[in-house]
């Protein structure tokens, strides 16, 4: 009782372009962790962590740029994990979704994911750097900026994790005497855990390589220092190595490789952080 | 001389109510307006497992979620008429459903254990309630061991949950409503999701603990309700003017609904001569 | 499993064992009455045959009930099956009872006419009583070999009635003594039918035990004069 040859044909050519979809996209990423690294492996080299920027390519290094990103990552989690999932929190579990209100607000968070991320730079200059809260231009500017940007794919992703808690966990909780703000606390935001966390791990990921709004709210290029607070002037590796790539030197871009490299190290080292928490709290299921 | 004796002996097999514990008045349960169940009055007895029976759609699941406020859940769903709880009005102004859930649980038709270990899926109900630390272990052990489960865990308490089978999860989460020490235990459709070993397990369990407590069940399982229950109340579809509205058709001691029953639409429900 | 269930079948035997006991202790009160000419024990046997019918109502219910609310199957269901037509058995056995209870009185208050004929009545009595007793040691240990042994028993009790016929006829020319022979070979049928019904309730426990249902002896065979 075989298959007919068509079938397995058709089934034969189906799989086959799959396949080849899978083979070209990693390829194309395996081309450009080769080319990065050819280029930039020469350069890596303790100095080059440890100084700061130079006119000389042999004297350069990344450690403000990479302080700086680390700041910035570390205010942007602190910030948008709490009030990310709280808001998620609120849409699901108390907001009663008739109401108009809560509607605009659904689609709204929606659209916000879209924007261009050099329209919240601009938002970032006119309110956050300058205007209501006239912080200027420093690391905790920079990161309330980011912070706004990757906000709404956090709320995102924790909706769905929350949405994802079977009804049946809520009904058993409340028919115990259990409030509503118990059952969310103790019950659906624990099972959320895992869901959050990846939304956080795609939050961190998109704010890390963010340059344009950062440059906007004005993030210097050339700074000889780490910022030793949130309220120091400050700059992170992409403006680096964006800066880096513009000089004429080929030395220069090369460090410039080198900084990728840097950055996807610090990229990796985060997700490691948040996919060990979404599994620790995966094995308690 | 038979007849003599016959009136007796018959009398003496009729069940004596004790102290009605829920007393329903003329509750009626709105959809979005739309009435779902109307007109329901009886009442249920302490220390006796009462048991709705009735074809899908005659709403003794939606009845049932009123004795304890499970229908306040549903967002489009409006009560009218009186559930009093000994004498209280559980749709009073003033009334709290967390308070009353913490005195009449309730087992649901699909066992759903949190996703936690056995241990904590126990403690749950007495730590939302602010019990003792110290006082878990013993409240734990108690709960399991009314629920006939104590033996088959007590060495694998820190395990998960999921990790029992069907019934096993499901006397967890009897255990766990019994955690919190509540007055009556209401179970819609416990066993329907059950093999046959495991359903008698779970009858067997109930008729234990109806000594204690006070229980409903809803059951699509005529032969259960036989079984297990004291008294019955068979709920039926009326076709209203066009709707669909459920209504209480007979309430009597079990044994004369499957025996004698008075209505001729619960005669033609328990012969099996209709839906 | 099944806790109650298995409670209340195993109530409703007992129910039945007890009626038998209670058939039992009717019989020896019979055969006391009968030798001793107590009109009062007799009448007490009267009186107390309401005892058994309410045993009769009482297990009637409970099977009724039984086959309604717990559906019993397989072995189960031929034991809740067999119970009514034995207890109705049983019901029967007292009512013979009751029978020659109120035939005693008729006697008479003289002495009996038949030291011989009254012997030979107490003997079937006695034996009608072990044989009530069989049976319910066959039901009680569900034992279809006891219970088809009632019928070479029973055998003996038909061989005694046939006897206090035949004695009857013997018993002498006068209105007084006819009269009183007549009325024990209406006792001594009596005794046969309790024998009878002995016999049918084993025939139920061999029902109970193999699932087949068999007449061990059949009444329409031919009826054989006494000899002599």
């Amino acid at each position: 009782m075989r298959a007919p040859r068509t079938d397995r044909f058709r089934a034969g050519i189906f799989h086959g372009l799959l396949l080849s979809c899978i083979v070209i996209s990693a390829a194309m990423l395996v081309t450009l962790l080769l080319d990065i690294t050819l280029d930039g492996a020469g350069s890596l080299s303790f100095d080059f962590l440890t100084n700061s920027s130079s006119f000389k390519p042999e004297l350069a290094g990344i450690w403000p740029a990479l302080m700086g990103t680390l700041w910035l990552m570390a205010i942007v989690t602190l910030f948008v994990v709490p009030v990310g999932v709280a808001a998620a929190v609120h849409l699901e579990e108390y907001a009663d979704p008739t109401r108009w209100w809560n509607r605009v607000v659904e689609v709204n968070i929606q659209n916000l994911a879209a924007v261009p991320s050099i329209v919240y730079g601009i938002l970032g200059l006119a309110f956050i750097v300058r205007g209501p809260l006239s912080l200027g231009p420093v690391v905790l500017a920079g990161a309330l900026t980011l912070g706004l940007l990757v906000l709404p794919v956090v709320i995102i992703a924790a909706r769905e994790a929350i949405r994802a808690v079977p009804p049946s966990i809520r009904e058993a909780s409340l028919a115990l005497g259990a409030t509503q703000w118990q059952t969310i606390y103790k019950q659906v935001l624990p099972a959320a855990i895992p869901g959050i966390a990846t939304g956080v791990i795609l939050a961190l990921s998109r704010a890390i390589g963010e340059t344009a709004p950062l440059i906007v709210i004005g993030a210097a290029s050339f700074v000889a220092f780490a910022p030793s607070s949130p309220n120091d002037v400050f700059t992170a590796v992409p403006i680096q190595m964006f800066e880096w790539i513009s000089r004429p030197q080929e030395e220069f871009h090369q460090l410039a490789a080198a900084g990728i490299l840097v950055l996807m190290a610090v990229l990796l080292a985060m997700n490691s952080v948040a996919i060990w928490l979404r599994n620790r709290y995966e094995r308690k299921w | 001389m038979l007849t003599q004796v016959a009136p007796r002996v018959v009398e003496e097999r009729q069940t004596r109510p004790s102290a009605p514990v829920f007393a329903l008045e003329g509750v009626q349960v709105l959809y979005a307006g739309v009435p779902a169940v109307a007109g329901v009055s009886f009442e249920l007895y302490e220390n006796e497992i009462t048991a709705f029976i009735g074809p899908s759609g005659c709403g003794k699941s939606t009845l049932i979620r009123c004795l304890n406020r499970m229908n306040d859940l549903i967002a489009s769903a409006s009560v009218t008429g009186r559930v009093l709880y000994r004498g209280v009005d559980l749709y009073g102004d003033d009334v709290d459903p967390v308070q009353v859930r913490k005195r009449i649980g309730m087992v649901f038709q699909k066992p759903n254990p949190f996703p936690k270990s056995i241990y904590d899926n126990v403690a749950f109900g007495p730590r939302v309630l602010g019990a003792a630390k110290d006082s878990l272990d013993e409240i734990v052990e108690r709960s399991l061991v009314k629920a006939a489960l104590w033996d088959e865990v007590k060495d694998r308490l820190r395990s998960n949950a999921f990790g029992m089978s069907g019934g096993q999860q499901q006397r967890l989460c009897i255990a766990r409503a019994l955690a919190i020490e509540p007055d009556v235990i209401l179970m819609d459709e416990p066993a329907s999701a059950l093999d046959p070993i495991s359903t008698a397990a779970i009858e067997d369990l109930m008729l234990e603990l109806v000594e204690d407590y006070s229980i409903v069940i809803v059951t699509h399982n005529m032969q259960q309700a036989a079984r297990v229950s004291n008294r019955t109340a068979f709920f039926d579809v009326d076709l209203d003017g066009g709707r669909r509205v459920g209504r209480l058709v007979e309430y009597a001691p079990t044994e004369t609904i499957f025996t004698n029953p008075s209505d001729q639409r619960t005669r033609e429900y328990v012969t099996g001569k209709f839906g | 499993m099944r806790e109650r269930y298995q409670q209340e079948l195993a109530a409703l035997e007992q129910a039945v064992l007890g009626g038998i006991d209670m058939v039992v202790g009717q019989v020896d009160r019979v055969v006391e009455a009968l030798v001793h000419q107590d009109v009062e024990l007799a009448s007490f046997v009267i009186a107390d045959d309401d005892r058994i019918d309410g045993r009769y109502l009482e297990v009637h219910q409970g099977i009724l009930s039984m086959l309604a609310l717990q559906a019993p199957v397989a072995e189960d269901l031929r034991l809740v099956a067999a119970l009514l037509p034995i207890v109705k058995h049983v019901e029967r056995m007292g009512d013979q009872c009751v029978n020659i209870a109120k035939l005693l009185p008729l006697s008479g208050r003289e002495a009996p006419r038949s030291d011989e004929l009254v012997e030979t009545l107490v003997r079937m009595g006695q034996f009608a009583r072990s044989e009530v007793v069989q049976c319910r040691a066959a039901l009680a240990s569900r034992d279809a070999a006891l219970a088809e042994d009632l019928v070479a028993r029973d055998r003996e009790v038909n061989r005694l009635q046939r006897e206090v016929f035949r004695l009857a006829l013997e018993a002498g020319e006068d209105y007084e003594t006819r009269e009183w022979a007549m009325h024990m070979t209406l006792v001594a049928r009596m005794f046969e039918r309790i024998g009878d019904n002995a016999v049918d309730v084993g025939e139920q426990v061999a029902f109970i035990v193999t699932g087949l249902f068999r007449e061990f002896s059949d009444s329409s065979a031919p009826y054989s004069p006494s000899p002599g």
